[in-house]
């Protein structure tokens, strides 16, 4: 029980951590948002003008009080989930934007992540079964050279080949410019269209991860002694490697799964921002690169809760699979 | 049997449905029998990667870009030729000059059917006198009073003679009292629902990836737009999807970076697809006059022949862009304001031979080393700075840093975020970079902007705009002068004097002009302006909107 107490005091100790470092980290970037828009309009080749910078500032009014007071309305605010007026689509609320893109993001990660997980888990699996055979070394060597393909090059050249030349896809966005958002059929099956290429990049670098870390745990669990005796003993090897190798091999990849899930909420900003698909990560981008301080706080914000309900989840999770954590914490 | 067809029914019906809904990238017939073109494709329309709607025209940083065919000012600028057209207002008189009076024109309507008069114009302005943040281009820095004295007439008063504010009240976009008059919080206000303005485009649909406007029929010379719709896309501003979009044709019209755009778009199509890229600001490399040796004016003189203004145009700029006058202005199309006796408009050759014999004339000797020496005697080393990812700008540093280099000067080129490029040229915190200015209609501001000491700081304070810190009461005098002048002759007179002082008191040292890209093709429709034909910039809209007409018409 003791266990489970101190995890859960250490999550809110991380989550004051981070809401409090949430805080200060835009307070202490340089650069001016009204500036930062202005400047963006008018592009490097014009002047800027100052009546609009000052417009503009104005427009989303100067915070006020002292660095202490603006904290304890910032607590107060995010306690209401109140998080603002963003900057860069003022006069749209943060809470306005982030509803628009948190369902894109969600969705294609979310599915693709489960999906990665997953295929990743059992080639990883499968290739430390068969270890050291063809199956393994075709398994190891293809996602260890997928992984060094850079993303960004992968995605393009999926553009590339399937979008621009054979045209079997739309090359970009989260559905197309004469389709009106909302439940209808017309639109999910467009959406759909739209989430093949993204998905298809993700779920080819995605299992990569997976499979190595599940290969490597697994051949070093089928190692131990434990396996040995098993095998000594005349258990099926098939037996031995599902139930005592793979049950313990699969542990640290609960863990890193369950934060990548936590991750979600921040969006793959790469994935997003090449195939400019509607999502968080391609709006935390443009929050940064606009100084757009509320946008980019509560996407940060969400992103860290994310994490850290999902790491405490699996802290608990961790303590229910494997007894001996729980053992090793109480003495 | 009958299960699997079904299915593959189905999928079949779901592709076509899907593939129905993108509808982006098709391509069928042009023209309407009605001699009208069915649509043209625009490339993006602002407000961010995610766009909101929101059509308040006084909200420019965040309002979508087809609030320019939504709702019109009083008179619309040629901003190639600086030359007013009349729009909402058929004329206007000087009474004195502190009072401007504009002429309202007849037989507009808003598009709910409304009558639009002078009570609107003046309800306009008040609306921004009242809340400030909606003040963008800063009318009420001049303005005193607007007012309708009739459903025809409108009369401005300014606070100082008001010429160089003509330009800005004339610019204003005039949106519905009927309508504004009950809006609770304009700042807030978003407009998104049905927007009423008295432009020719009315918003026809719109989700974030794609903005639709239908022609207005009821317009108030509806003969000149014949456009039926124009659809803007949401595209990646300018990056390697839209060049490849651009390059297959998919744009009638877009304004982007394009590196080698003929090879990259004209000879992909060699009939249709154009480019015109004339000159916006001038940019300039900013010498910080607050530091030795930039405050000494015989140095800096010197550097005026030290830059390969060439080379930069045609390697930074793919030759995109021309060298740029010492005077400040732009040239050739601003030369009506030159002083004659300027020779070659100002423009200033390549002669480092001519730049090392000055410098050491003006006591900038070169060591045996070849290093060159300050007054001090020890070699003369600086920083010179670019935002890392402007790529262009980087390039022309390279192309300075080397000019500077084979006079003797030890430049290191240091690459900040543009965020702190741009604080550090507001606070002066730099010995050399480059820096924007000019390139307006409003020639008061100009000059204003760059070198007037109001918009001048003190060192570690943000400067409005004077980020060289040129401090002269002899150009103030002549700014003043400027912004009262009330006719031709004067506004010229002080024109050519400050265009005089950047040729000899070289406060900062022109390199080239920022281009405009503005891609067009003339597949749907013909009329752009063009080289031959500059009859408005690539940002005149309403100017261009009324000159397209189908292609194959005469």
């Amino acid at each position: 029980m003791l266990y489970f107490v101190r995890r859960f005091a250490f999550f809110v100790a991380t989550l004051w951590a981070a809401v409090t470092l949430n805080f200060l980290i835009p307070r202490l970037q340089p650069g001016d948002p009204a500036e930062a828009i202005v400047s963006r309009l008018a592009g490097r080749n014009e002047a800027i003008d100052p009546a609009q910078v000052r417009a503009v500032r104005i427009m989303l009014g100067a915070p006020d009080g002292s660095l202490l007071e603006q904290y304890v309305q910032y607590l107060g605010a995010v306690a209401r989930g109140d998080f603002g007026v963003s900057y860069s689509y003022f006069p749209y609320s943060v809470t306005h934007m982030i509803g628009q893109t948190l369902l894109w993001t969600v969705i294609l990660v979310g599915v693709t992540q489960v999906i990665s997980f997953v295929v990743g888990t059992l080639l990883g699996t499968w290739a430390a079964y068969r270890r050291n055979s063809r199956v393994d070394s075709i398994i190891t060597l293809g996602s260890t050279f997928l992984g060094t393909l850079p993303f960004f090059w992968l995605a393009l050249l999926l553009i590339y080949v399937f979008a621009i030349t054979l045209r079997w896809f739309p090359e970009r966005g989260g559905y197309g410019g004469g389709s009106t958002p909302g439940w209808s059929w017309l639109f999910v099956s467009d959406a759909i269209q739209h989430s093949v290429l993204p998905a298809t990049a993700l779920l080819i670098t995605g299992p990569i991860g997976w499979i190595i870390g599940m290969r490597n745990n697994m051949v070093q669990s089928l190692g131990e002694d434990h396996a040995r005796l098993a095998l000594a003993r005349g258990l099926p090897r098939r037996r031995i490697a599902l139930t005592y190798g793979a049950r313990l091999a699969i542990l640290p990849n609960v863990t890193g799964f369950a934060i990548a899930l936590g991750g979600i909420l921040g969006g793959t900003v790469l994935v997003e921002s090449v195939f400019n698909y509607p999502g968080m990560g391609r709006l935390l981008l443009e929050a940064v690169s606009n100084r757009d301080f509320p946008l980019m706080q509560a996407i940060f914000l969400f992103t860290t809760i994310g994490v850290l309900v999902a790491n405490f989840l699996a802290d608990v999770l961790y303590g229910v699979l494997d007894p001996r954590v729980r053992r090793a914490e109480s003495t | 049997m009958k299960k699997p067809l079904r299915i593959t029914a189905l999928a079949l019906a779901v592709a076509l449905a899907a593939a129905g809904c993108t509808g982006t990238e098709q391509q069928g017939s042009t023209t309407t029998a009605d001699g009208m073109v069915d649509y043209l494709d625009y490339g993006g329309f602002g407000g961010g990667s995610n766009p909101q709607a929101n059509y308040n025209p006084y909200l420019p940083a965040t309002a979508l870009g087809a609030v320019g065919y939504l709702f019109e000012p009083l008179m619309v600028f040629d901003k190639y030729h600086c030359e007013p057209k009349p729009w909402l207002a058929t004329a206007y008189t000087w009474k004195d000059p502190k009072t401007l009076v504009f002429t309202i024109r007849e037989g507009v309507k808003w598009t709910d059917g409304k009558p639009f008069g002078a009570d609107d114009v003046a309800f306009s302005f008040n609306l921004l006198k009242q809340h400030q943040a909606l003040d963008s281009t800063g009318v009420w820095r001049y303005l005193s009073a607007v007012v309708a004295d009739d459903p025809r007439t409108v009369t401005m008063t300014f606070t100082e003679p008001g010429a160089s504010a003509f330009l800005l009240v004339s610019e204003l976009q005039i949106v519905p009292k009927h309508i504004w008059s009950t809006v609770s919080d304009p700042v807030t206000f978003t407009n998104a629902t049905d927007p009423v303005g008295t432009g020719s485009f009315t918003v026809k649909a719109f989700n974030p990836q794609q903005l639709t406007i239908a022609r207005n029929p009821n317009y108030w010379q509806a003969d000149k737009i014949k456009v039926n719709e124009i659809r803007f896309h949401n595209g990646d501003g300018g990056g390697q999807i839209d060049q490849l979009k651009l390059s297959r044709g998919e744009y009638d019209h877009n304004g982007m970076f394009v590196p080698d755009i003929k090879k990259a778009y004209v000879d992909r199509d060699p009939e249709f697809n154009h480019y015109w890229y004339p000159p916006g600001g001038t940019i300039s490399v900013y010498l910080n006059l607050t530091r030795a040796p930039f405050d000494d004016l015989a140095f800096r003189r010197a550097l005026t022949t030290a830059f390969d203004r060439q080379e930069i145009s045609d390697k930074a700029q793919f030759g995109y862009v021309k060298p740029a006058s010492q005077t400040g202005l732009i040239v050739p199309g601003q030369a009506g304001w030159l002083p004659p006796d300027i020779p070659n408009q100002g423009v200033l050759g390549y002669d480092p031979a001519k730049a090392d014999a000055d410098l050491t004339a003006a006591g900038y000797p070169k060591n045996a080393e070849g290093k060159r020496l300050g007054k001090d005697g020890k070699p003369i080393t600086f920083t010179f700075k670019v935002p890392g990812s402007w790529t262009d700008w980087v390039q022309a540093a390279r192309i300075v840093t080397e000019n500077l280099t084979e006079l003797g000067f030890t430049v290191q080129t240091q690459t900040p975020t543009p965020e702190s490029y741009e604080n550090d040229r507001a606070i002066g915190s730099y010995d050399a970079l480059f820096g924007v200015h000019g390139g307006s209609c409003n020639m008061f501001t100009n000059f204003q902007a760059p070198l007037a000491s109001d918009q001048s700081a003190p060192i570690g304070k943000k400067a409005a705009n004077n980020f060289v810190r040129w401090t002269d009461p002899r150009t103030d005098q002549l700014i003043q002068a400027l912004k009262v002048a009330t006719d031709e002759n004067a506004q010229k007179a002080a024109v050519a004097d400050l265009s005089r002082i950047m040729m000899d008191q070289v406060p900062m040292i022109p390199l080239w002009y920022g281009a405009k890209w503005f891609q067009y093709r003339t597949k749907k429709a013909v009329g752009w302006p063009s080289e031959e034909n500059p009859y408005a910039n690539p940002g005149d809209n309403l100017l261009i909107i009324t000159n397209l007409r189908p292609a194959g018409s005469s």
